[in-house]
Parts: C-alpha cells; sequence; structure tokens
C-alpha cells in the first residue's frame, strides 16, 4: 500500500489549519468590532463556503486560479506555477472551506470574552498585543482550540473543491477522499476499504488527543475558568 | 439589493423563455400525431399500436399512414446530431414520432433490461449492446438476455480517440509520441471505469509511456469525459485523450488521432429491439440513420461511418 495519500492529506490539513487558525482568528478580532451592517455582510461573506457545495467552492476556486484566468495566468506568467492541479491547490480549497469553522467558533468566544479584563489591562499600562496574546486569548482557549479542532477536521476530508482544482494523480494530489473515490470507481473495493478504515482511523485519533487535551487542560488550571 | 432583485428577476425569465422555447419545439414536432387521433376512435388506439408495425406498409398507397412513436434509447454523445436528424425526419416519415432517451449506454442497457419501452438502441460501445444479445459471446453477455432484434444489429458510426490540447497549445504537445517528452507537466485521462480511459490506456501502453508517466505523477485521473475535457480546455492539464466529438463540442484542437496500431477502433453499434411494437418502423429509422443525409449530419461533429 502506498502511503502517499496519507501523506498528503496530513500535510494539506495542517498547512490550511495553520493558515485557517491565524486568518479566522484576524479576522474574528476584526470584525466584531465593526459596524453593524458592515460586520453583517462580511459575517454572510466569510460563512458562505461553510453552506455552499463543495463543488461550487470548487468552481469559484477554479475560475480565479485557473492558468486561463486572470489572476491564474498573471501567477503562471510571473513564478512560472501553477496554482491548480498540484498538490498545494488542495491546500487552497481545504483553507476556504475551513476557514468558516475557524472563524465562527473563534468569533463566538471573543463575544462572550468578558470585555472588563482587557479594561483592565489597559489602566495597567499594558499594550494591546500584550492584552490580546496573554488576557484575550487564554481566556478564549476552549472556543479557539475547538475551532482549530474543526478546521482540521473538515480539511482532513475535504473532498469536492480538491477533486476540482486539484484533480487526481497519484503520487502527487491524490489525498485519502479522492483515492477513496477513484478506488471505488475502478472496482478496487479491497483498497478503498483499507483507505476507508485509515481515515476512520486518523480521525477517530485526532478526536481522542483532543479530548484527552481538553481533560488535562481542565484539571490543571480548573480553578476560576468559566464553562463555555 | 435591488440589483440581486434584478439578477434573480432575469434569470427567472430566462428559465421560463427557455422553458417555453421548449414547448414550442415540442408542438412543432406533434403535429405528426394529430391528424392521426382525429382520424381513429380513441378505444381502438391501444389495439391499433400493436399491430402499427405489420399493418403499416400495406396501408401506405390507401389511407395517411398510422401514427407511430418510436422510442429511441441513444448514447449521450449522439443528443445533438439526433436532434437534428430528428428534425429531417419528420419532413421523411411525417407519421413517425421520435422520443428520445440520452443517457451514458450502460444506464441505458440496465433500463432495457428493466423493460423500459425502447425501439432502437444506440449504445457507445460494443460491450453494453454485446449485453443484451444473445448470440454474443455469453462471457460479455453474462446474463443471457435477449433483446436485440435478429439480423438488425449494424455497426452505425465510428468516434477517433483523439489527443486534444488547451487553446494556443502552451506545451507544444503535436502527438501521441510527445507525450513521452519533457514538454509535457500533466496529462489529463479518464480513470479505468471510463471507456475513453481505457482507450487511453491501450494507447500509452502501446507507446510503452504508460508507467513512466505514472511514476513521474505526470497523470491526473478524472471520472468521466467531460471531466477531462474541462481540465483541457482550462489548461489544467497541457493535454487530454478524448474522443473526437467531445473535443469538437468544447472546442478543442485535436492534434493527433489514435489510429489502429494504438487503440480498439471505437464502435457505435445499433439495434432495433425484439421488445419494439413497431420494429419495421424502427428498422425504417434505423436504415434512414444510414443514409448519406445522416452521415453528414454525425460527420458535422467529429463521428464517421462505420465500416
Amino acid at each position: 500500500m502506498d502511503w502517499y495519500p496519507l501523506f498528503n492529506s496530513l500535510r494539506i490539513a495542517l498547512i490550511s489549519s495553520v493558515i485557517v487558525f491565524f486568518t479566522g482568528i484576524c479576522a474574528a478580532y476584526y470584525i466584531a468590532r465593526l459596524h453593524p451592517v458592515l460586520k453583517g455582510f462580511l459575517d454572510v461573506v466569510l460563512t458562505l463556503p461553510l453552506v455552499l457545495p463543495p463543488t461550487v467552492v470548487g468552481y469559484f476556486l477554479l475560475v480565479l486560479l485557473g492558468p486561463r484566468r486572470p489572476f491564474g495566468a498573471w501567477f503562471l506568467e510571473t513564478f512560472d506555477a501553477r496554482l491548480v492541479m498540484t498538490w498545494y491547490s488542495g491546500v487552497f480549497a481545504a483553507s476556504v472551506v475551513a476557514f468558516p469553522l475557524m472563524y465562527r467558533t473563534a468569533r463566538g468566544a471573543f463575544e462572550s470574552f468578558d470585555e472588563t479584563l482587557s479594561d483592565a489591562g489597559q489602566t495597567l499600562g499594558l499594550g494591546n498585543a500584550y492584552i490580546f496574546w496573554r488576557i484575550r486569548m487564554p481566556a478564549c482557549r476552549q472556543g479557539i482550540m475547538a475551532g482549530a479542532v474543526l478546521a482540521f477536521a473538515r480539511a482532513l476530508g475535504e473532498y469536492g473543491a480538491t477533486s476540482m482544482i486539484a484533480g487526481y494523480t497519484p503520487g502527487k494530489t491524490a489525498t485519502i477522499s479522492t483515492t477513496v473515490y477513484q478506488l471505488w470507481r475502478t472496482d478496487n473495493d479491497t483498497l478503498a476499504f483499507r483507505w476507508v478504515l485509515v481515515n476512520v482511523a486518523v480521525s477517530a485519533v485526532v478526536l481522542l488527543a483532543v479530548n484527552l487535551l481538553e481533560r488535562r487542560e481542565r484539571s490543571r488550571s480548573g480553578h476560576g475558568r468559566r464553562p463555555s | 439589493m435591488k440589483r440581486k432583485m434584478m439578477a434573480a428577476m432575469m434569470m427567472a425569465s430566462a428559465l421560463c423563455a427557455s422553458m417555453l422555447a421548449g414547448c414550442g419545439s415540442k408542438e412543432a414536432e406533434t403535429p405528426v400525431e394529430a391528424p392521426a387521433e382525429t382520424e381513429e376512435p380513441v378505444g381502438e388506439r391501444d389495439g391499433s399500436e400493436d399491430t402499427a408495425g405489420t399493418e403499416a406498409p400495406s396501408e401506405t398507397e390507401t389511407a395517411p399512414e398510422e401514427a407511430v412513436t418510436l422510442n429511441i434509447f441513444a448514447a449521450a454523445s449522439m443528443t445533438e446530431t439526433l436532434e437534428k436528424i430528428q428534425t429531417l425526419y419528420a419532413e421523411a416519415a411525417p407519421e413517425v414520432t421520435l422520443v428520445f432517451n440520452f443517457d451514458s449506454s450502460g444506464t441505458l442497457k440496465t433500463q432495457i433490461q428493466e423493460g423500459a419501452d425502447c425501439d432502437v438502441f444506440i449504445s457507445a460501445a460494443q460491450k453494453q449492446m454485446n449485453q443484451l444479445d444473445i448470440t454474443a459471446d455469453p462471457e460479455v453477455n453474462e446474463e443471457g438476455l435477449d433483446f436485440v432484434l435478429e439480423g438488425s444489429r449494424v455497426n452505425l458510426l465510428e468516434n477517433k480517440v483523439v489527443l486534444a490540447v488547451p487553446e494556443g497549445n502552451p506545451a507544444g504537445i503535436e502527438s501521441f509520441e510527445d507525450l513521452g517528452t519533457d514538454r509535457l507537466k500533466l496529462l489529463a485521462l479518464g480513470n479505468e471505469d471510463v471507456p475513453v480511459g481505457q482507450y487511453s490506456t491501450e494507447i500509452l501502453t502501446s507507446l510503452g509511456f504508460l508507467e513512466g508517466l505514472e511514476t513521474d505523477g505526470k497523470i491526473t485521473y478524472a471520472s468521466n469525459v467531460k471531466e477531462v475535457t474541462t481540465q483541457v480546455s482550462e489548461a489544467s492539464a497541457d493535454a487530454g485523450i478524448i474522443y473526437a466529438t467531445d473535443a469538437f463540442s468544447a472546442g478543442l484542437t485535436a492534434v493527433d488521432e489514435a489510429g489502429t496500431d494504438l487503440c480498439r477502433q471505437v464502435i457505435y453499434p445499433a439495434a432495433v429491439l425484439n421488445t419494439s411494437k413497431a420494429p419495421e418502423t424502427a428498422q425504417a429509422f434505423l436504415d434512414y440513420l444510414k443514409t448519406d443525409e445522416c452521415m453528414e449530419i454525425f460527420g458535422e461533429v467529429g463521428f464517421s461511418k462505420a465500416l
């Protein structure tokens, strides 16, 4: 059994989780303070990938990144690199699809954050960056962790948009999900089933790890934390 | 908000317009049936359909012919051409109404097997026809199905397997042999489940390229021929192997055509089914498809006459 799809899936999921982790938190932090109308609008736009079918997301990405489309053509000409049908195309797809999960959970966490804590920090003369990283983030840790895990899980399971913009090239763009589909289509049920088991195992391990972390977290610093 | 409403309304009206257009074209076809309905008592219609096949020829000299409806099951790749032929046939045989069912040949085969009303079946590959033909190799016709009317089966059309490239041919791929060069970065193929994927594998195996391309990770597998076509037209891949007819309808350049030295011929067989209620009318239509007039229409999109 060639393990490339597992490696590629994990690589794509990890990279896109990192991207989504920071962009999602940023977006959540800044959008929460915007004018309600603008906030409502951006909220809809940024959450859309969550409710759109992945094929629609894939279509949009293809229109944006395809070598025949303005941006994709410019990129190809400038950097001599295609943005579609490569392994990192999967990162684009997974990031877009996983972003709303991170963004929404982080925003929820920020919204339930007690702003008087931040005000108290300010009266003590702390900088904004310090307040953000040392007061706000630790207080919102649970929500943010949950968002990151959801985003990672979603990125790991992404199929629709990935198959459209990364395709299925064995040893290059193949992920677990696209491999399962192709193996099933080509009557290779035994191997498809093995990959299904691998996928279930990986997902179970991820969720288990999260549960363990959470439990340790709670037992170590359980005092004073509000149940979220 | 207003703009969105406008867009929605425009889309709705476009939808209505297309539906109306659809109705219009149907109405244009139906008049052939209308006169017959007035001439014969309603109660007898069911019985007359059964005998239509045998009685119709004798009646040709005397009265206007009886209306016959033929159900044609045809491979999806024939949609445009058969719809053109439908208009022509309305003039050639006004008493016959053609009703089409276009789908993938495998689906059509299953529908026929399940007892769908079908008079003529045109398959995109011999396999599905063989599966319905009792005279075919029992290894292919595993279920021993007997649907093909004896003596009616013909090889109607030939499609070509071609090498298509994106507009402007950015990678400079000029022939199947070029697939072995470094100019090729990514080749789009159908997977083994797709007929065109099987032909592609044959071609690359005969050229000895398949293994090399696979180890280099230069092949991307799609699950149907239209997906391959899109990957080529979007220039996501440097080249793709598809049918001549698909290349034509997508406006792609076919730089090379697979000869018989590279892969099997792609033959579209056709036959009247023995479950047809009007086998002679069906046979007449099948014969009509073989005329030069029809072959010209087929030729326009890249089909050729099967020899």
